[in-house]
């Protein structure tokens, strides 16, 4: 199991490890000192030191809250695909298109072959884990996904834009280990929308992670368990991360049917509610995984980025949430 | 063969040029309490006629008022009904839009009529026949969360047929040629063609002198081809752009109704060509029955960027003559 690929890489992780999505929200200075930079009233240098300000603020308050795998909180990103978008080759900003509302955003188009230009997120990554003792995640968006959320003007179909995306992607992997990553998660939020476009999906993981010494985490979204399980399982990594915080999903029915492979991360936290959740009430959904996959498989974690609550709600949310894992780890211990 | 364009619902409300940014601007002006309902409804005039003039500039023959006023395609619908509320953001299909879902509290009815004024409005700046775009009612209660008394899907789709066979019946009666319903949650759920056969026979004997379209896109049609034929409606729009196998087997199958071949995707950038078009023209035209076809976007244009949808309309106009050009 993977607890001995943990193992091998050196980790050292308590039972029922604890960690997030990837994004946390903004400090209040950064995004105010982001919207001064978008006015051009600061210079791209003092932004960069505001934003490692915040990541070391994100960083010693994941330390001060206890969890075991920690994340640079993306302070300096925007949209998970446009960030990697305006770095790659190949890649235009595109015009704006409407996502809701009045909400509108830039949606990158594929104009030419994408091509890796040098690490794209390793200095920040090595940047991170130097401030701190826990594994610091690599944290990246998957091809499929970055495929799905860009226009393709270059590609002769959807396929093969996701493939070569792969091979360029699996670079900034490579890169990542060798500066020394051992947990890498590579987000794929878009992998359940085209049930019939699954088996290239997985064949871009193969094509971005096949053969590489990292313990491999994939984000999905909500509402891909029921879409596309089993089929997920075949996704070419350790651990599953799962919203299951929103979602009556009986996972003993669909084990009992098609049982879990991998690692099981339960994402127990709603990050789109303000409301803290009792720990009680999140120790509820913890059990839900361990009544049904033994406890060395699972993981705990909110079920998204929490980019979108405040740095209060984040932390009151994470604090409760440590609260549970850790009764539920003594009462692991003292049942033999 | 008579090639008729027409779009097949939205429109970019918005461009990146500072003078196209308009809408956006009101709507921030109208959420922050700077300028009344009243202001903002002239805004969304002015934004419809100029997705209109846009239209009828590239040369569509049939146009839509670009559904500029639609918050999304199910909330717009139901903002017009009693008994209805509305919910959080959910995803729009396979598309990175979403849409808020309606939750039914109590008895489905309509407050007055819901998009007759819209229609009206086009119409008056329109030097083209406007076409209406209505969600259909499967659909709508595919995507609603039950309740109020309705306990299936079923029972819901039978409340909003009710509801929209007057629109339909309006919508006719003030002289609309064509009326469109959109019905994409059918490809997801072939087993309930018999729900959506059960709303089409009411909606059909409200049209009167109007005809119906069923369009259907976010997915694979050619799994439920045959069956479609078999709906009373006179129109059938068709989304080529998931299924490579459509024109041989429009090719095969023929076709009894008239056909709104959706050949331009309307979820992509990249500019169709004669080399991808023509094909599926030579394969579906000598297949079909009707001496006319229409030629549209695969789904409403509002997935692009303003200057690239208005792009593809020009590029379905250029295909369009060469095609006819080329074989007269």
């Amino acid at each position: 199991m993977s607890r001995q690929k943990l193992k091998r890489l050196g980790l050292d992780l308590p039972l029922l490890p604890t960690s997030t999505v990837g994004s946390f929200p903004k400090t209040p200075e950064l995004a105010a000192a982001r919207t001064k930079y978008a006015r051009k009233q600061i210079t791209k240098r003092e932004l960069e030191a505001l934003e490692k300000k915040a990541t070391e603020f994100w960083i010693r308050t994941q330390e001060e809250i206890g969890l075991d795998v920690l994340v640079d909180g993306e302070q300096y990103r925007g949209d998970m695909v446009a960030h990697f978008a305006e770095i790659m080759a190949g890649f235009q900003t595109g015009g704006l298109v409407r996502s809701y509302g009045n909400r509108y955003y830039h949606k990158p188009v594929i104009v030419g072959e994408v091509k890796w230009p040098g690490p794209m997120t390793v200095s920040w990554w090595q940047w991170t884990q130097a401030l701190t003792d826990k594994p610091v995640k690599g944290m990246l968006t998957g091809p499929y996904t970055v495929m799905d959320w860009s226009f393709n003007d270059y590609y002769p179909d959807r396929k093969s834009a996701c493939l070569a995306l792969a091979r360029e992607i699996r670079k900034e992997v490579e890169a990542l280990i060798e500066a020394g990553a051992k947990i890498i998660q590579i987000d794929e939020p878009a992998i359940s929308v085209r049930q019939e476009e699954f088996p290239f999906a997985i064949e871009a993981m193969h094509l971005t992670v096949d053969g590489l010494p990292a313990y491999f985490i994939t984000h999905a979204c909500y509402g891909a368990f029921e879409t596309i399980y089993p089929d997920m399982l075949d996704l070419p990594v350790d651990n599953l991360d799962l919203a299951i915080s929103n979602s009556a999903l009986d996972l003993l029915k669909i084990f009992e049917k098609d049982p879990f492979t991998k690692d099981l991360s339960l994402g127990v936290l709603d990050v789109h509610s303000h409301r803290i959740e009792a720990p009680a009430e999140i120790g509820a959904r913890i059990m839900r995984g361990v009544r049904v996959l033994p406890p060395d498989r699972i993981w705990v974690d909110p079920d998204c980025g929490l980019k979108t609550r405040t740095v209060e709600e984040s932390r009151g949310k994470l604090e409760a949430m440590l609260v549970a894992v850790r009764r539920i780890r003594e009462d692991l211990a003292l049942t033999p | 063969m008579e090639l008729i364009l027409t779009t097949a619902g939205s429109y970019p409300r918005i461009g990146d040029a500072p003078e196209l940014q308009r809408h956006r601007q009101a709507y921030a002006q109208r959420e922050r309490g700077e300028i009344g309902e009243e202001a903002f409804r002239k805004v969304e005039d002015e934004a419809t006629a100029e997705a209109i003039r846009e239209q009828i500039e590239a040369g569509i023959d049939l146009v839509t008022d670009g559904q500029i006023r639609w918050y999304d395609p199910y909330s717009h619908l139901a903002r017009g009904l009693e008994g209805i509320e509305i919910n959080g953001l959910l995803r729009l299909f396979d598309t990175n839009c979403y849409f808020r879902q309606p939750v039914v509290k109590g008895r489905v009815r309509r407050k007055g009529p819901i998009l007759l004024r819209e229609y009206e409005f086009a119409r008056s700046v329109s030097s083209r026949p406007v076409k209406p775009v209505l969600t259909g009612p499967y659909t709508l209660a595919r995507g609603s969360i039950l309740g109020g008394g309705y306990g299936s899907v079923r029972a819901l789709a039978s409340a909003y047929t009710e509801v929209l066979a007057e629109e339909v019946s309006g919508l006719s009666r003030a002289g609309a040629p064509l009326i469109q319903l959109d019905e994409p949650a059918i490809l997801h759920h072939p087993e309930d063609l018999n729900l959506l056969e059960e709303a089409l026979v009411v909606l059909a004997r409200a049209r009167g002198t109007a005809r119906l379209a069923l369009h259907t896109s976010f997915g694979d049609v050619a799994p439920l081809y045959r069956d479609l034929q078999a709906l009373p409606v006179d129109v059938l729009g068709l989304d080529f752009t998931y299924s490579p196998k459509l024109p041989a087997l429009i090719a095969d199958a023929g076709s009894q109704k008239v056909l709104a071949l959706g050949v331009i995707d309307a979820r992509n950038t990249k500019l169709e060509t004669a080399e991808r078009v023509f094909p599926i023209l030579d394969t579906v035209l000598p297949a079909l029955k009707a001496s006319q076809a229409y030629l549209t976007p695969s789904c409403g244009l509002e997935f692009l960027p303003r200057d690239r949808a208005r792009q593809k309309l020009e590029t379905l106009k250029r295909l369009r003559d060469e095609y006819l050009g080329g074989r007269s």
